[in-house]
């Protein structure tokens, strides 16, 4: 498991893991985020359970394990929070923060000890010391109940699913041809993503932040100006389709 | 001829159960469920020998006596049945439990190997603890609910070894009874060993199977 560096300012730090080589090869390679403040980390998507140990490891390299109060999760598949059986253990005294409407489904996969913080499909915020994070909602995008995690200061807006490209695990970090980039995320978004009205919301709710940096959970990230393209380009995506792969 | 009756299920037992054994265990609850319904019916041949040996009057006085043992071996069979029952269900329930300690213990433990080095890899040795200490508890747990269920399902099997007695001893008593009764009663009886012998053909495999899991 990798971890870069994204952003880092005196208040708080982006970290993304990543580009796991020891996973198993039918298992989709993942992109998990942590903002890492003074007394407080917030892990944003954390796995699936055949990604626990390597991730646990690679955290457990930047902060104690204490250090990690929260842990997000942008909505309830499996590849983003199914190792929270196992977070539960190794974490007892977190919080999770995830759409209210999933609290019941994501408990299946085992929840004694962390607390459910259940976010309302309007979205929220929380601070962490000096950091503000806010829920962006982005429903049915492509979960009925799915949130991004914006970061106003550091200019990063996490975006889950959106914005998702399937490729190899040595992929670079950052889309460096836009143009070339469009056929690993062209089937992604038309067959997961159900709603162009959804789709459309977002799109007017995201222009109106300041994004350095779109990261989504799969794939690579989008910098400066390929954020706009990206927008522009999902905004005329016709979505909701079942295509050849 | 009731043996002959009875369909005695050979079932294989795994090789290796302890690799997967909540599945055992679940197993074992299974069966072990299926041997409640049929220790129901025991109750129900209770019921149909009383009604016999009545309308057969002083013909089946010898008889009647017997419907009180019949009764009692069906009470028997039903709580102790339940009581197995229920013991397996339980123990199903802490080997899952088990399976996902023992896999914490695994995925902690790759965590040491791969973090050795992190400056921060002390601070897992708190959860650790904990999680081994759930672990021990669970191993305790689990290695008593299966002596219990063990020396339940010996206690049932040397009850129903009365049912064989009781079943002889009916098919005498039926032949006093005159031509009008007695297939009714004999009937009776090939119930109560038939029951006795699909009981306790359930409690032969759980018994293999718990014995595998020792």
């Amino acid at each position: 498991m990798k971890t870069h560096k994204l952003f880092e300012n005196n208040n708080h730090t982006w970290l993304m893991f990543g580009r796991d080589n020891e996973k198993p090869e039918q298992i989709i390679d993942s992109n998990q985020y942590m903002v890492v403040t003074k007394n407080n980390a917030f892990l944003m998507d954390p796995g699936g359970i055949e990604l626990f140990s390597a991730m646990l490891a690679a955290v457990i390299k930047q902060v104690p394990a204490e250090k990690i109060t929260h842990l997000f999760a942008s909505h309830q598949d499996p590849d983003i929070i199914s190792s929270l059986g196992l977070w539960d253990q190794a974490l007892p005294s977190a919080t999770l923060h995830s759409p209210w409407i999933w609290e019941s489904f994501i408990r299946h996969f085992g929840m004694e000890n962390i607390k459910y913080d259940a976010i309302a499909d309007e979205g929220g915020e929380i601070k962490l010391d000096n950091t503000l994070l806010q829920y962006i909602p982005a429903h049915y995008l492509h979960s009925s109940g799915n949130f991004n995690v914006y970061d106003s200061e550091a200019k990063i807006l996490m975006s889950g699913d959106i914005g998702a490209a399937l490729e190899s695990n040595n992929a670079p970090l950052f889309v460096d041809n836009f143009e070339e980039h469009v056929p690993k995320m062209k089937m992604f978004h038309q067959r997961w993503m159900p709603s162009n009205k959804a789709k459309n919301e977002w799109i007017n709710r995201i222009r109106k932040l300041e994004i350095e940096m779109l990261c989504p959970q799969h794939g690579r990230i989008f910098k400066g100006d390929d954020v706009k393209r990206f927008l522009d380009w999902f905004e005329a995506l016709e979505v909701g389709l079942i295509g050849k792969k | 001829m009731s043996q002959q009756k009875v369909t005695l299920h050979r079932e294989k037992i795994p090789e290796e159960p302890s690799y997967n054994y909540f599945v055992s265990a679940a197993t074992i609850a299974a069966k072990l469920d299926q041997a409640t319904h049929i220790a129901k019916q025991l109750s129900l041949t209770a019921s149909n020998a009383r009604a016999v040996a009545l309308r057969a009057g002083e013909r089946a006085a010898g008889f009647r006596p017997l419907t009180d043992f019949i009764d009692r071996l069906a009470e028997i069979t039903i709580t102790s049945s339940k009581k197995i029952n229920a013991l397996a269900a339980t123990l199903s329930k802490t080997s899952a439990s088990k399976v996902r300690a023992d896999n914490t213990i695994k995925h902690f433990d790759l965590v040491f190997k791969k973090a050795s080095e992190s400056p921060f890899i002390a601070s897992l040795d708190n959860v650790f603890t904990q999680c081994k200490l759930k672990q021990e508890k669970l191993d305790y747990q689990y290695t008593r609910q299966l002596g219990q269920l063990s020396e339940e399902l010996s206690m049932l099997s040397s009850e129903l070894r009365n049912a064989v007695i009781l079943a002889t001893l009916s098919r005498v008593e039926a032949s006093h009874a005159g031509s009008q009764y007695q297939d009714a009663l004999i009937n009776v009886a090939d119930n109560v060993e038939g029951a006795a012998n699909k009981i306790k053909t359930h409690i032969k495999f759980s018994q293999q199977m718990v014995s595998t899991l020792q």
